[in-house]
């Protein structure tokens, strides 16, 4: 335990929030806060004054591990053949399946199915 | 809103030889339009640069609100105050985003906040020539609105696409803002332009004074005439696309049809467009005061400061007492 | 008491009109007076990001004060700008310490205002704020019960924020509970007038437009005693008056000549 100081009071936190039920949490931006409740009570009308807020987090800056910019560099990076866990790899199937008068499942179709019929 | 001064660094970056190799792949980086990010390596001068460019602009904004505050509570309506009270208080939210990105750039050098402060009161830390000047009506309110916030839009633009992501975000963010305080200015311009005898007679006085500040905005167009601007460096960087001249030739461009339709005149009677240079070509403004002025000797320079001080020092006691004791806990 | 659902409705009885509009003038010249405050502190809070959400609260709070002086319009009592920059001092309605200066100095030079006046006032004016507007919701007259009811949806966030404020500088230093201790005796010292209704207050209560005094004040220390404990053992004086009926400070003029300044610099001009 050092002394409390005035430079203590300048603690970082990283302000995400919640636009919507169906959107996820966006990062907004940073702030500096002595502790978390301010942090909160903060956090809203100095980045989102002009949008909708569903929900926010404040994260002490300290307790994120981020990737180092070497990690970034290195571990972000990816060969370009892995078509087979997309959609992309079996695009051939919507020729087939034409040829059988059958429509593919694609996307769109599934997403379409939130509603059964009622019987 | 500001990019001339001087800010420390080099046109010859001094690169240590073991660095030479990280120094062409940052610059191929920035020349393949990537952002940089706060923990990526970078060049000094880069880094140097940055910093007295970003705390400058970001202590511009929070010295920019206090012009515009000194009308804020003396609105002459509920809508105006209300409006201007908004638009101040985004000023103040711009000077927040700025020196948060300032302040990550210098955590190597171990500094924060307060020192940003500290070295705004000791004058190390200069603010945009504008904010040294006096506000004596209402129409002044307007004038910073509509013309000041209009050439900081013009020179916040132009470095939406900045080589530091941090930066660019936050420019972004703020542009997106400025577009209110467009019309915002517009609006109280527009209601003196189209008012009373007195109304008009106030605009156009403001004009007259702010008239060679406005030009004095984007700074002098080359290192000859103050010999300290470094405007090449963050061309280079990527950071800005424009240099001063154009900047101010883009600002003639778009405000002063607009000047001229509102019937408003500016105190220079030998400004025209050139039709074949293609430019505005205007009586310069006396770039000596401009160097008195940012050395904090401009008309409002000990004022303002004195505001920002007794501000800070009155309420030490409250950022103590909230100071959490332990460092890093 | 049947519900008045207009302003139409409101002014055919004379009593009842006299009453409402007297509490409409209490409830936005407050609200203008504390917002006006906020707007001469803007720039000068303990830090930037504070400067911006209490920048917030300063503007929603006029806001509200605008709705009121909306629904005076509707009963003809003149434009909500003239009545917000017009009235004389003694036609005020705002309690006398909702008008009190931020502390030495002015907003333009040698500003020393006082960070603990503006915790303990804000808080204590959000925590009444909250129970008058809840009030509100249940009165006969219908416009007041749904601007009450609109007012309520954001005005939990300037409680919360002003409550935060309160507990965590009580609970720091000495010094900032030294300061804090020191604002809130000078409160209760002044406060007496915040919890009352003004001259037509046994009518309002008659007519149903708001509860009465006592209940306001009763349901005003169950809200803060949570945070001042001892509040029930308390008593408010009124050191200067009544603002409720008409007393005011030099204060006030100072607030006044500044925000009407411009207002007043030209009769004829529309801004």
């Amino acid at each position: 335990m050092s002394e409390s100081n005035e430079t203590n009071f300048y603690q970082e936190y990283e302000v995400f929030s919640k636009k919507s039920v169906k959107s996820p949490i966006q990062h907004q931006f940073s702030l500096l806060a002595p502790n978390e409740e301010m942090a909160l009570s903060m956090a809203v009308e100095n980045f989102m004054r002009r949008e909708d807020v569903l929900d926010v987090w404040v994260v002490k800056r300290s307790n994120i591990r981020s990737m180092t910019s070497e990690e970034r560099l290195n571990l972000t990076k990816r060969l370009d053949n892995k078509d087979y866990r997309r959609t992309k790899g079996y695009g051939y199937l919507r020729k087939k399946w034409k040829e059988k008068e059958q429509g593919m499942l694609d996307e769109k179709e599934i997403m379409s199915w939130k509603e059964v019929k009622k019987k | 809103m500001y990019n001339y001064l001087e800010y420390g660094g080099s046109d010859q970056p001094n690169v240590p030889e073991q660095d030479q190799e990280k120094y062409e792949q940052f610059m191929a980086r920035i020349e393949a339009g990537e952002k940089i990010e706060p923990d990526d390596w970078m060049p000094e001068d880069y880094r140097q640069g940055l910093i007295k460019l970003i705390s400058m602009h970001g202590i511009s904004e929070i010295m920019g609100a206090l012009p515009e505050k000194e009308w804020t509570p003396k609105a002459p309506t509920m809508k105006r105050k209300l409006g201007i009270m908004a638009k101040v208080q985004d000023e103040m939210g711009h000077g927040q985003l700025l020196l948060r990105v300032a302040e990550d750039l210098m955590k190597p050098y171990g500094k924060n906040r307060e020192n940003i402060m500290e070295d705004l009161l000791s004058g190390d830390l200069k603010f945009h020539n504008v904010f040294h000047m006096p506000t004596k009506t209402w129409a002044d309110a307007g004038m910073v609105g509509w013309l000041v916030d209009g050439a900081a839009i013009i020179s916040q633009t132009n470095m939406l696409d900045a080589s530091y992501g941090p930066y660019q975000r936050a420019l972004q963010r703020i542009c997106q803002e400025e577009v209110f305080h467009a019309q915002h200015g517009e609006a109280i311009i527009m209601a003196l332009a189209e008012g009373t005898e007195y109304q008009r007679e106030i605009l156009q006085e403001s004009l007259n004074r702010w008239w060679p500040a406005l030009l004095m905005f984007f700074g002098p167009s080359s290192a000859d005439t103050t010999g300290t601007s470094k405007q090449d460096t963050m061309i280079k960087y990527r950071i800005r696309k424009s240099s001063n001249e154009e900047l101010r030739q883009a600002f003639l461009d778009k405000y002063l049809p607009r000047v001229f339709s509102l019937g408003l005149t500016v105190p220079d009677e030998t400004i025209h467009y050139d039709e074949e240079q293609e430019m505005w070509v205007y009586q310069q403004p006396d770039w000596n005061e401009f160097k008195q002025i940012i050395k904090n000797k401009g008309p409002r320079s000990k004022e303002r400061l004195r505001l920002r001080e007794v501000a800070y020092e009155n309420n030490r006691w409250v950022r103590e007492a909230l100071s959490p004791e332990a460092i890093g806990q | 008491m049947t519900q008045v659902t207009s302003a139409q409705e409101a002014m055919n009885d004379a009593a009842y009109l006299k009453a409402l509009t007297d509490l409409l003038y209490q409830l936005a010249d407050d609200d203008f007076l504390i917002s006006f405050r906020g707007s001469e502190w803007l720039g000068l809070a303990p830090h930037i990001e504070e400067d911006v959400a209490f920048s917030s609260i300063t503007q929603n709070t006029m806001g509200h004060a605008l709705m009121y002086y909306r629904l005076l319009e509707d009963l003809s009592e003149g434009e909500a700008d003239a009545l917000a920059h017009e009235r004389e001092p003694s036609n005020r309605r705002n309690a006398v310490y909702f008008e009190k200066k931020n502390g030495e100095g002015e907003y333009l030079t040698e500003p020393y205002y006082d960070w603990a006046l503006a915790v303990v006032r804000n808080f204590l004016y959000e925590s009444f704020k909250k129970v008058k507007l809840e009030a509100l919701t249940k009165s006969s007259y219908t416009p007041l019960a749904n601007v009450a009811g609109k007012v309520l949806m954001e005005q939990p966030y300037h409680l919360s924020h002003w409550k935060i404020w309160f507990n965590q500088l009580y609970n720091s230093t000495d010094e900032a509970k030294t300061k804090l201790q020191s604002r809130l005796e000078e409160a209760w010292q002044q406060f007496g007038d915040v919890l009352e209704l003004g001259e037509y207050a046994t009518e309002l209560e008659h007519f149903d437009i708001i509860s009465g005094e006592d209940d306001l004040k009763e349901r005003f220390i169950q809200e803060v005693e949570s945070t001042i404990a001892h509040i029930r053992d308390l008593s408010f004086g009124k050191a200067f008056g009544s603002g409720r009926e008409g007393d005011h400070t030099p204060d006030l003029d100072q607030a006044l000549n500044t925000l009407a300044e411009v207002y007043r610099s030209d009769e004829k001009a529309v801004w």
